[in-house]
């Protein structure tokens, strides 16, 4: 698995690349390709573009690709409708308690279904594996009643501790560690090595690529999570972004630059993110699909 | 799963138990956490909704035994009729759409090209589905919108008169099935772009020699070895489909004119956490365990019978 990462961008070697002269067809597919990323960014373009043009001339027809004139008063105009920075925090606390806590988890039941020998272990992990196949929108109405009991509505907590459990990320893991040989964890046992040590100073760090790829799509899964906060959270000052950005639209006297403005102050950081890690965060969508 | 048999730990024994005994117990203190969650908030859970799909429960007055009457209440709805034809049609054209549209873009993207126009392709193409769902789905409202929309202008400067998207009836599930697209091909594409870097470029090659059209190489050679990454594909678009939420509830917050946008899901939420009627909505959500229980299987069986596996 780990060997494909580096090919997913690899350059082709020059021999073949040379052996074909540019045909007609090519350079159409071309053509095609280049219109259809455009078409794909331009959104996105026109997203930035606005949040910073002035209100009288945004949103003007024919639409404008350039911001003027150029502004960033909308974006001062997002704190006075939403707790913005708030709610940026709250995201951030639940999806770094959640995934950090998740990894863990996972890691350590991982092993125990890779590595060590107890009675029922295969039923329990074909049972966790069903698991797969229930969709969240069954077990979230009990899960509320629950967070009720517990006094947890409206809190961030409602919202990490049922993330913490990610039987995805036990099933990937556990099938990394069966590819890495079993001598190596017998030779350290024999210089007296424990499980813990085993665990974390011999699979994990030989598991980076792994559980890099589960990090990014579990972090990605709560940042993004919009369903859960609409179900458990209330009050504008436990919200998280994805229902803070929809409240905004839903009118409390802010006008559309400022709602602009708002998906772009989410949204950017993300892309840059994303262009920053594109390698890892591409290859652990491929890693899943693969060995999914 | 027997590959996984561990070996019993050789080590010299400095505790007195016996090591098997001793790594059962370790056993069960690394599957601790991850056990008492599962059985927190997913097993439990899962039980619990199907106990509560034969009550009736507004989470306020005593919850009611109440049979089956759910279940023969769903058979009369009309309205989750409607809601699972939505679903379904989202469903069956997202697979569709995107196992379609990324296997094309990732064989376009996949040849020899130039590197800067790869580079742009590739980043533009999963740029969307980074983003959250709800800016996602703001954005589009205002991209789509009959007045200031890009969508709308443009289509005007070309000659043609766009629909009021969101507000026509029939207009308003295509439009979202679109948005979906913008969003998640990104996905698809990269998984069918991973998958194609299996294909041997040997046997390419050898098909070419051979004689072989580019279009008898696409349907004799890499289909046929691409079949494991298209299947793969298609379940897990397919079941992330069948459960499509977001967008539909941000951008037609009742379901859309006529309810035509009303998915399973929604209509769940709607009954479960607007009108209070938990029992009804956990027999709905049942009912969708079913059926991606059901589409699932029908997969794995098809699978079978196409699926190329060395």
């Amino acid at each position: 698995m780990s060997d494909l990462i580096p090919k997913i961008d690899a350059p082709k070697p020059a021999a073949v690349r040379r052996r074909r002269r540019p045909t007609a067809g090519s350079l159409l597919i071309d053509l095609v390709l280049l219109v259809i990323g455009v078409v794909m960014v331009a959104p996105l373009v026109w997203l930035v573009v606005q949040s910073f043009t002035q209100e009288r001339s945004a949103f003007s027809i024919p639409p404008g690709w350039v911001p003027k004139p150029f502004t960033t008063d909308n974006f001062e105009g997002i704190s006075g409708l939403i707790p913005f920075g708030r709610m940026a925090l709250n995201s951030l606390q639940v999806a770094v308690i959640s995934t950090a806590g998740s990894m863990i988890v996972s890691i350590l039941a991982a092993y125990a279904f890779s590595r060590l020998q107890f009675r029922g272990r295969d039923s329990i992990f074909v049972v966790m594996l069903a698991a797969l196949m229930v969709p969240v929108q069954m077990t979230v109405i009990p899960v509320f009643i629950l967070m009720r009991h517990l006094g947890l509505i409206d809190h961030l907590a409602s919202l990490w501790l049922p993330a913490l459990i990610n039987v995805f990320a036990i099933f990937f893991f556990r099938q990394y560690f069966n590819t890495i040989p079993r001598d190596l964890d017998e030779a350290a046992t024999i210089d007296g090595a424990g499980h813990l040590w085993i665990l974390f100073r011999l699979l994990v760090p030989l598991s980076g690529p792994a559980i890099a790829a589960m990090t990014i799509l579990a972090f990605e899964a709560s940042w993004n999570n919009y369903f859960g906060p609409l179900i458990f959270l209330s009050s504008p000052e436990n919200m998280t972004l994805p229902i803070g950005l929809v409240t905004l639209q839903n009118g409390q006297g802010g006008s559309s630059v400022i709602v602009f403005a708002a998906i772009t102050a989410v949204v950017v950081p993300v892309l840059l993110l994303f262009l920053l890690f594109q390698r890892a965060f591409v290859a652990s969508i491929a890693t899943a699909g693969i060995r999914g | 799963m027997t590959a996984a048999l561990s070996r019993r730990t050789a080590a010299a024994g400095s505790s007195r138990r016996s090591p098997a005994t001793r790594q059962r117990w370790v056993a069960y203190a690394f599957l601790s956490p991850a056990a008492l969650l599962f059985l927190v908030f997913i097993a439990g859970p899962f039980i619990a909704a199907i106990v509560l799909s034969f009550y009736s429960w507004d989470m306020l007055t005593p919850a009611r035994f109440n049979g089956v009457s759910n279940f023969t209440e769903m058979f009369s709805d009309s309205l989750l009729y409607k809601a699972l034809g939505n679903t379904f049609i989202f469903a069956f054209a997202s697979v569709i759409t995107h196992i379609g549209g990324g296997l094309l873009l990732a064989l376009g993207v996949n040849r020899v090209m130039n590197r800067a126009l790869s580079y742009f392709v590739r980043t533009t193409l999963f740029f969307p589905f980074v983003i959250s769902w709800a800016a996602v789905a703001l954005l589009w409202k205002y991209v789509l919108d009959p007045t200031f929309g890009i969508v709308t202008y443009y289509l005007g400067e070309v000659g043609i008169t766009a629909p009021d998207w969101f507000t026509d009836p029939t207009w308003a599930l295509p439009s979202i099935i679109a948005i979906d697209f913008w969003h998640t091909i990104g996905f698809t594409f990269v998984i069918m772009l991973a998958g194609l870097q299996t294909v041997p470029k040997d046997l390419v090659e050898a098909a070419r020699i051979d004689g072989a059209g580019p279009w008898q190489i696409f349907w004799n050679v890499t289909v046929p070895l691409m079949s494991p990454t298209i299947f793969f594909a298609g379940v897990v678009t397919f079941i992330g489909a069948f459960q499509i939420f977001d967008p539909v509830q941000i951008i037609t917050p009742n379901g859309g004119p006529d309810n035509s946008t009303i998915t399973i899901v929604m209509y769940l939420w709607q009954k479960g956490f607007q009108a209070f009627q938990v029992g009804y909505a956990s027999a709905v959500a049942l009912l969708v365990f079913a059926v991606m229980m059901v589409a699932t299987l029908f997969q794995l069986w098809l699978s079978r019978k196409w699926v190329h596996t060395q």
